[in-house]
C-alpha cells in the first residue's frame, strides 16, 4: 500500500519535512534491496512523530534521508521548501548544522568537550553565538544547570542523553531527528528524556521525528507512522502503548 | 596463533604499510651507506690493483709518519736505481733495468676559462707524477699524442681533458709549489680502462721536471721494479734486499704495496662510513619511536579482540607472541624493501655528497653479503624490539575487557608497569635507587598513592634523563665521544618517558591563541613568500621556454610546482591556525591532549631530528661567531689571499706568491701561512709556520715575549701558553719532533704565545726555514698582507689582484670577505648535515601521519557525529591539521630545548678548541619551528583527507 498519510491537522499547519515518492535502492539485479519503496509522507510543524516498524522495514533509512545524512535514489525529500535531494555535500552539511537537531541512540557527545561545549557545538561550528536566554531555558528544562562543565565520561547515560537533547534544541532547528534516543537507557531515564521531548514540542513548538522500537516511547508522540518493507503500512494518531503494541503484533501475520 | 598473526596483518594493511615505511626508510639509509662505501672501496681496490699491476717489488724508506693525510715517508736517493739494477731477476727493457723512480706532487691544471680543475681541499685530488718510461710498470695508456720528452711537455688524464676541452698541442697553465708555468699538452692518457684514476685530475711530467718541481734532485718517493718472467715477487724482493743492504730502506712486493694502499684507503673511508652510518642510525632510532607508537595504538585498539582471545583460552604469552609475530613479519618485509631501496639510494647519496663538492669515485654497485645480513637483521631486530613493550601490554589485557562496552572510547590500554608483578616493581625500584636515591622515594609515594604508572614514569624518566645527561657531560669533558653518543640516546629515551607528562600540559599551551596567532602570521608570510616564489619561477620558466632552453624551463617549472605545493601547505597551515580560535581547532588541541602517550611518542620522533638540527645550527653559529670574533680582534692584515674553494687540506699556493706580494711597493708586510703535521712529543700534531715577525704584525698572537717570538730560529718552536701549561714546558726545554722528511729533530721551546687553537690557528708554531727543511712540499694555505700607510685599499687590492692573477686557485679577500668565506665553508658542511638529517625528519613526519591515521580510525564515530551535527569537511581537516601542528610543535620545542642544552654543553667543552662563543641563532631556530609546523600540515594531508571522506552514516554506526 502506498498511501499519502494525511494528518487531519496538516491542512492549517505548515509541513516541516516531507518525502515525495522517495525510494532508496541498494545493489542491483538479483541482489537489489529496496530500503525505501516509493514513500510519500509529511511531517507537520510543531508535532512529535514516531516512526515504527520491524527491523529492515526502512525506518532508519527514511530518517537518515530526511535528516540529510543519506540520499534517496529516487523521488524527493523536502525540508520546509528546500529540496534536499538536489543539495550537494557541503549544502547538506550546512543544513544539518543550521536546521536540524540530532539525538542518536548512543555516542551522542564528543568526549573531549564538556556538556556546555557539546550543547553549543553546532552553533560554534557555524561561528554563531548561542542565544543566552534560550540556552538557559533549554538547560533548565533538561536539568543540566549544575553539570555544564562535566565531560561526557563524568555523566550518567541518562545525563548524556539529556545533553544530546539539549544540543538538538539549542540551535532552534526546524526539525529534530531522534534515532532510538532511549534505546540504551533504563525505563526511568528513558521516560525523562521522552518527557523533555514532549515538552519541547508542547512548550517550545519544536518538531520531532523519532525512530523507535518501543511502544511506550511511541506513546509520547502525536502520531505514529508504521513502516514495513520500505513502505508505509499504517499510521495512528494519539497513540497509546497498548494500541501500538497491538498494531505491531499484527505485523507478524 | 600464527594464522591469527597473519590475518591481523592483512586486515590492517594501511597502518602496517606506514610502519613498514618508517622501517624501510631507516634500513634503506643503512644499506645505502653500506653499498656506497663498499662500492667506493672496490673502486679503489681495483684502482690500486691497476696502479701496481706491473710492480713486482717496491723500494722505499722504512721510516714513516702517520698524519691526517695518511702515511708519509721520507724520500730515498735516486742512485738506488743503479744498485737495484745489479740484482738478478730485474726485468730489462731495451737493455735498461725496469726500475722506475716515482714522485707524487701537487699539480693543479687551470682550465681554459681560468678556473682551477678539481678541488684538492674536498674532493678530486689534483696530482702530478712522473711519466713512466716502462710500459710494464705504467697503468697509463696514451689515448692520443705521445709521451713528454721536454721539461715543458706534459701528458694529462683523459677525464681532465674531456672536462676542460684541452687537446694535444694546447698550452696549459699548471699550479705547483714552484711558480705557475705554462706547459704544452703532448698526450692524453687513459688510466687502465678508466678516463682518470678515481676522479683525480692528473698531470704526468718528465722525470727531470717532476724532480725540479718537487725540489727532489736525485730523489724519489720510491722505486717500482718489474721482475723477469718466472721470478716470483718474493724472490725478486729477496734478491734486491741482498744487493742493497742499507738502513732505513725497505723492499716489499707489489702485492704487499697494493694491500697497503687498499688498507690505507679503507682507513680513510672508515671515517666517511662512520659519518654516514651515524645518520642512518639516527633514522633507525627515529623509526623505533614510530614502530613503538604504531604497535601501542594498535594494541589499544584491539583490546577487545585480545580480551576475547584471552576469554576463549589463549594465554597471555600467546597474545604477546601474536603481536611480536606481526612485528617480525612487518620488520622483515620492510627490511627487504629497505635493502632494495638502499641500493638505489646509494646512488642518491653519492649525488648528494657530490652536490656538496665531495666527489666520490664509484663505479657499479657492490652488494656484499654483509650488507644484506646487516640490513635484514638490523631492520627486523629494531622492529621486534620496538614492539616488545606494546606486546607486553597486550599480554596483560584481562579477559573481562572483552565485556566492556567500548574499548576505543578514550580508554588507555593497561599500563606496562601495572602489568609487572609486584616483585618486579620492587626490583625496578631498587635498581633505580642505586642511581638516584630520589627515585625510590618517588616510587614509594607512587605505590602508596596507587598512581604507579604515572609517577613511576616520572621517576623513571627523570632517572634516565639524569643518567643520560651525566654520561654526556662526562663524555664531553672527559673527551670520550662514544659516551656522548650513548648519553644522547639515553637522554632522548628519558625525555620520551617524561613526554606524556609534558605533552598533556604543553599541548594546551601550544594550542593557545598566542601560538596560533604566531603560526597564523608566520604562515601568512610564508604563503606570500612561496606564492611569490611560485610566480617568479613560473615567469622565469616561461622566459626560458621562449629562450629555447627547455631543460632550464622544465627545472624552473618543477621549482614552481614545489613552491606551489609549499604555498598550498602554508595556506592550510594558516587555515588550521585560524581554526585554533574556533571550536574545530580546540577539538584538535584536545585530541592532542587526550592521549598524551601517543602524542608524546609521536612528537619524540620529531624531537630527535629537530634536536640534532638545532644542535648543528647552534654549533655552526657559535663557531662562526667565535671565528668572527677572532678575526675582528686579532686580525691586522688588510688583505688575505685564500683558496677560492675554501678549506685547507691539500690546497694552497706556491711560496712564490707570498714573495711577489711582499715585493709590491704598496705592501708593508706580508707572509704566507703553512700548515703541516708533525709528531711532537710522540703525538701527531698540527702545526703552522710563517715569518714570525710578519705574522705577529698581521695577526695578534699575543706572544709572551715579542722579541723571542719574532726572532724564532731554526730548530726552535713556539707553543701556546695553554699547551705549555698542560705539558709543563718552559722556555729552553727540548721537544722531540719527527717530520715527514725523516729523522728525529730536537726542537727547543723558544717562545710562548696567547692565541693558539682558540684563535683558529694552531698551538704549535715553527719558522719557515724549519718548515721548509722538514716538509717535502711547500704550500702557503693563506697569505696575509698589510698595506703601507697612505696606500688606499682600492689601490692595494688592484696591485695584489695583478700579482695573484696567475694563481687561478687564489683569491684576494678583505677581512669581511675572509670572514664570509670561513662562514661559507661552515655553512656548506652544515647544509650537508641538514640533508642527511632530512630523512630522520621525514620518518618523524610519517610518524605523525601514522598516528593521525590510527587515531582517526579510533575516532570514526566521533568524526561521524561531528559531521552529522554540521562540521564541514574543511573544518574537519583543520581539526586534524591543527592536531598535527601541535604534535609537531611539541616535538620541535622539546628538540630545541635539548639542542640548546647540548649545544651549550658542547660549546663549553670545546672552548679550548677555539669555539668560545655560545651564539644560538634566534631567527634560524624560529624557522625550524615553522618548517616543522609546515611539515606537519603536509604529512597530515592524507589522514585529513581520509577523515573528511568518511561516509557520515557509516561512521556514526561504526561499533
Amino acid at each position: 500500500m502506498t498511501s499519502v498519510a494525511s494528518d487531519p491537522r496538516s491542512a492549517p499547519t505548515k509541513v516541516a519535512a516531507r518525502a515525495v515518492n522517495a525510494s532508496k535502492i541498494y545493489g542491483s539485479g538479483e541482489a537489489e534491496v529496496r530500503a525505501l519503496d516509493g514513500i510519500s509522507v509529511e511531517f507537520a510543524d510543531c508535532a512529535f512523530t514516531a516512526i515504527m516498524g520491524p527491523s529492515g522495514s526502512g525506518k532508519s533509512t527514511l530518517l537518515h534521508c530526511l535528516a540529510g545524512l543519506d540520499r534517496v535514489t529516487g523521488g524527493q525529500i523536502f525540508l520546509g521548501d528546500v529540496e534536499m535531494s538536489s543539495a550537494n555535500e557541503k549544502q547538506l552539511t550546512l543544513i544539518r548544522r543550521d536546521r536540524i537537531g540530532f539525538v542518536f541512540q548512543a555516542f551522542n557527545l564528543i568526549p573531549t568537550l564538556d556538556a556546555e561545549e557539546n550543547i553549543t557545538l553546532p552553533m560554534a561550528l557555524a561561528g554563531r553565538k548561542p542565544d543566552k536566554e534560550w540556552f538557559d531555558t533549554v538547560v533548565r528544562t533538561v536539568g543540566l544547570a549544575d553539570r555544564l562543565h562535566h565531560r561526557p565520561s563524568e555523566l550518567s547515560g541518562g545525563q548524556q542523553q539529556r545533553v544530546a537533547v539539549a544540543r538538538a534544541l539549542a540551535s532552534k532547528p526546524d526539525l529534530i531527528f531522534a534515532d532510538e534516543p532511549t534505546g540504551n537507557l533504563d525505563s526511568h531515564a528513558g521516560a525523562e528524556i521522552l518527557g523533555f521531548m514532549r515538552r519541547a514540542v508542547d512548550d517550545f513548538r519544536q518538531t520531532i521525528v523519532m525512530v523507535t522500537h518501543d511502544p511506550v516511547a511511541a506513546s509520547y508522540a502525536d502520531r505514529v507512522v508504521f513502516l514495513a518493507d520500505g513502505k508505509i503500512v499504517d499510521e495512528m494518531l494519539d497513540p497509546t502503548a497498548d494500541l501500538v503494541l497491538d498494531r505491531l503484533k499484527n505485523f507478524g501475520e | 596463533m600464527l594464522k591469527l598473526t597473519l590475518k591481523g596483518l592483512f586486515a590492517h594493511k594501511l597502518r602496517f604499510a606506514l610502519t613498514a615505511l618508517a622501517v624501510m626508510l631507516g634500513v634503506s639509509f643503512l644499506s645505502g651507506t653500506l653499498v656506497l662505501t663498499d662500492t667506493i672501496k672496490r673502486t679503489f681496490d681495483e684502482l690500486f690493483a691497476d696502479v701496481n699491476k706491473g710492480t713486482d717489488a717496491y723500494v722505499r724508506s722504512s721510516e714513516k709518519l702517520d698524519s691526517h693525510l695518511g702515511t708519509i715517508r721520507p724520500r730515498i736517493p735516486a742512485s738506488l736505481i743503479s744498485e737495484i739494477a745489479k740484482s738478478e731477476g730485474v726485468a730489462r727493457q731495451h737493455g735498461s733495468p725496469v726500475a722506475q723512480g716515482q714522485l707524487q706532487l701537487s699539480a693543479q691544471l687551470v682550465g681554459k676559462s681560468g678556473e682551477p680543475v678539481g678541488d684538492p681541499g674536498q674532493g678530486a685530488p689534483t696530482l702530478g707524477f712522473i711519466w713512466d718510461d716502462f710500459r710494464q710498470l705504467s697503468p697509463w695508456k696514451l689515448d692520443t699524442g705521445r709521451a713528454p720528452r721536454a721539461d715543458d711537455e706534459v701528458v694529462i688524464d683523459k677525464g681532465s681533458a674531456d672536462k676542460t676541452g684541452y687537446k694535444v698541442g694546447d698550452k696549459v697553465q699548471i699550479l705547483t709549489q714552484v711558480a705557475p708555468a705554462k706547459y704544452r699538452v703532448v698526450g692524453i692518457a687513459k688510466f687502465g680502462r678508466a678516463d682518470s684514476p678515481g676522479g683525480a685530475s692528473v698531470t704526468l711530467f718528465t722525470r727531470e721536471q717532476a724532480q725540479t718541481i718537487a725540489r727532489a734532485r736525485n730523489q724519489f718517493d720510491g722505486i717500482a721494479v718489474g721482475g723477469q718472467a718466472g721470478v716470483s715477487q718474493a724472490d725478486l724482493v729477496k734478491r734486491i734486499r741482498s744487493s742493497i743492504d742499507l738502513p732505513k730502506i725497505q723492499v716489499i712486493t707489489g702485492a704487499e704495496l697494493t694491500k697497503e694502499n687498499q688498507n690505507e684507503i679503507q682507513k680513510s673511508l672508515s671515517f666517511f662510513n662512520t659519518f654516514l652510518l651515524i645518520f642512518a642510525l639516527v633514522a633507525l632510532f627515529v623509526s623505533c619511536f614510530i614502530i613503538f607508537n604504531t604497535f601501542s595504538i594498535v594494541v589499544a585498539q584491539r583490546t577487545k579482540e585480545m580480551a576475547l582471545l584471552r576469554a576463549i583460552g589463549a594465554s597471555g604469552r600467546q597474545v604477546m607472541s601474536s603481536v611480536l609475530g606481526e612485528s617480525l613479519v612487518v620488520g622483515f618485509l620492510a627490511s627487504v624493501a629497505g635493502l632494495g631501496v638502499g641500493i638505489v639510494l646509494a646512488g642518491g647519496l653519492k649525488a648528494l655528497l657530490g652536490s656538496f663538492g665531495i666527489d666520490i669515485p664509484a663505479g657499479g654497485t657492490v652488494l656484499n653479503t654483509r650488507t644484506v645480513v646487516v640490513a635484514l637483521l638490523v631492520g627486523t631486530v629494531v622492529t621486534v624490539a620496538s614492539a616488545i613493550a606494546p606486546s607486553l601490554r597486550a599480554s596483560v589485557v584481562p579477559p573481562i575487557a572483552a565485556m566492556r562496552a567500548s574499548a576505543l572510547e578514550g580508554t588507555e590500554s593497561p599500563s606496562l608497569l601495572s602489568g609487572l608483578s609486584r616483585s618486579t616493581k620492587i626490583i625496578l625500584g631498587v635498581l633505580v635507587a642505586i642511581f638516584v636515591p630520589g627515585g625510590v622515594i618517588i616510587l614509594l609515594i607512587a605505590w602508596l598513592s596507587r598512581k604507579v604508572s604515572w609517577l613511576g614514569r616520572v621517576a623513571l624518566g627523570l632517572v634516565v634523563l639524569t643518567l643520560g645527561a651525566a654520561a654526556i657531560l662526562v663524555g664531553l669533558f672527559g673527551g670520550r665521544i662514544a659516551l656522548v653518543g650513548v648519553g644522547a640516546v639515553v637522554v632522548f629515551v628519558g625525555i620520551a618517558l617524561l613526554g606524556p607528562v609534558i605533552a598533556r600540559r604543553t599541548s594546551r599551551l601550544l594550542g593557545s591563541k598566542p601560538v596560533a596567532m604566531f603560526v597564523l602570521f608566520a604562515g601568512a608570510l610564508m604563503t606570500l613568500a612561496f606564492g611569490l616564489a611560485t610566480v617568479a619561477s613560473l615567469v622565469q620558466s616561461a622566459l626560458a621556454l621562449f629562450g629555447g632552453k627547455i631543460g632550464t624551463a622544465l627545472a624552473l617549472a618543477a621549482a614552481a610546482a614545489a613552491a606551489a605545493v609549499l604555498a598550498a601547505a602554508c595556506v592550510n597551515l594558516v587555515v588550521a591556525a585560524r581554526a585554533a580560535f574556533r571550536v574545530e581547532g580546540r577539538l584538535g588541541t584536545q585530541n592532542a591532549e587526550r592521549n598524551p602517550n601517543r602524542t608524546a611518542s609521536t612528537a619524540a620522533a620529531l624531537m630527535i631530528g629537530v634536536a640534532l638540527v638545532a644542535l648543528i645550527t647552534i654549533l655552526a653559529s657559535s663557531t662562526k661567531a667565535s671565528i668572527g670574533a677572532t678575526i675582528d680582534k686579532a686580525f691586522r692584515a688588510d688583505y688575505i689571499v685564500a683558496p677560492k674553494a675554501g678549506g685547507f687540506g691539500g690546497s694552497g699556493f706556491s711560496p712564490e706568491l707570498a714573495t711577489a706580494v711582499k715585493a709590491l711597493p704598496e705592501i708593508q708586510t706580508a707572509t704566507g701561512l703553512r700548515f703541516g703535521t708533525a709528531e711532537l712529543d710522540g703525538k701527531s700534531k698540527f702545526l703552522i709556520s710563517a715569518d714570525p715577525k710578519a705574522l705577529n704584525e698581521l695577526f695578534d698572537l699575543q706572544p709572551a715575549n715579542t722579541t723571542a717570538f719574532e726572532n724564532l730560529g731554526p730548530d726552535q718552536i713556539a707553543v701556546s701558553k695553554r699547551i705549555a701549561k698542560e705539558k709543563g714546558w718552559k722556555v729552553g726545554d727540548t721537544v722531540k719532533a719527527r717530520f715527514p722528511n725523516g729523522g728525529t729533530t730536537d726542537l727547543t721551546v723558544a717562545a710562548k704565545f696567547g692565541v693558539g687553537q682558540q684563535g683558529g690557528l694552531s698551538d704549535y708554531f715553527v719558522s719557515l726555514d724549519t718548515f721548509s727543511r722538514n716538509y717535502p712540499e711547500q704550500f702557503d694555505v693563506q697569505v696575509y698582507a698589510k698595506l703601507k700607510p697612505g696606500v688606499s685599499l682600492a689601490a692595494g687590492k688592484l696591485a695584489m689582484d695583478r700579482v695573484v692573477k696567475p694563481y687561478a686557485n687564489a683569491k684576494v679577500e678583505d677581512q669581511a670577505g675572509f670572514k664570509a668565506k670561513q662562514e661559507q665553508s661552515i655553512d656548506q658542511f652544515v647544509n650537508l648535515i641538514y640533508a642527511l638529517l632530512f630523512l630522520a625528519v621525514i620518518i618523524a613526519g610519517i610518524g605523525i601521519a601514522n598516528t593521525l591515521a590510527l587515531s582517526i580510525v579510533e575516532r570514526t564515530r566521533e568524526i561521524g557525529l561531528l559531521r552529522a551535527v554540521g562540521m564541514t569537511r574543511s573544518q574537519l581537516k583543520s581539526t586534524i591539521r591543527w592536531e598535527a601542528v601541535i604534535i609537531a610543535l611539541l616535538g620541535t620545542v622539546l628538540g630545541l630545548v635539548i639542542g640548546l642544552v647540548f649545544g651549550w654543553a658542547i660549546v663549553r667543552a670545546l672552548s679550548d678548541q677555539g669555539i668560545n662563543k655560545f651564539a644560538p641563532p634566534g631567527a634560524q631556530l624560529v624557522v625550524i619551528v615553522l618548517i616543522a609546523a609546515l611539515l606537519a600540515v603536509l604529512f597530515a594531508y592524507f589522514p585529513a583527507r581520509r577523515a573528511a571522506r568518511l561516509d557520515v552514516l557509516k561512521a556514526i554506526s561504526t561499533e
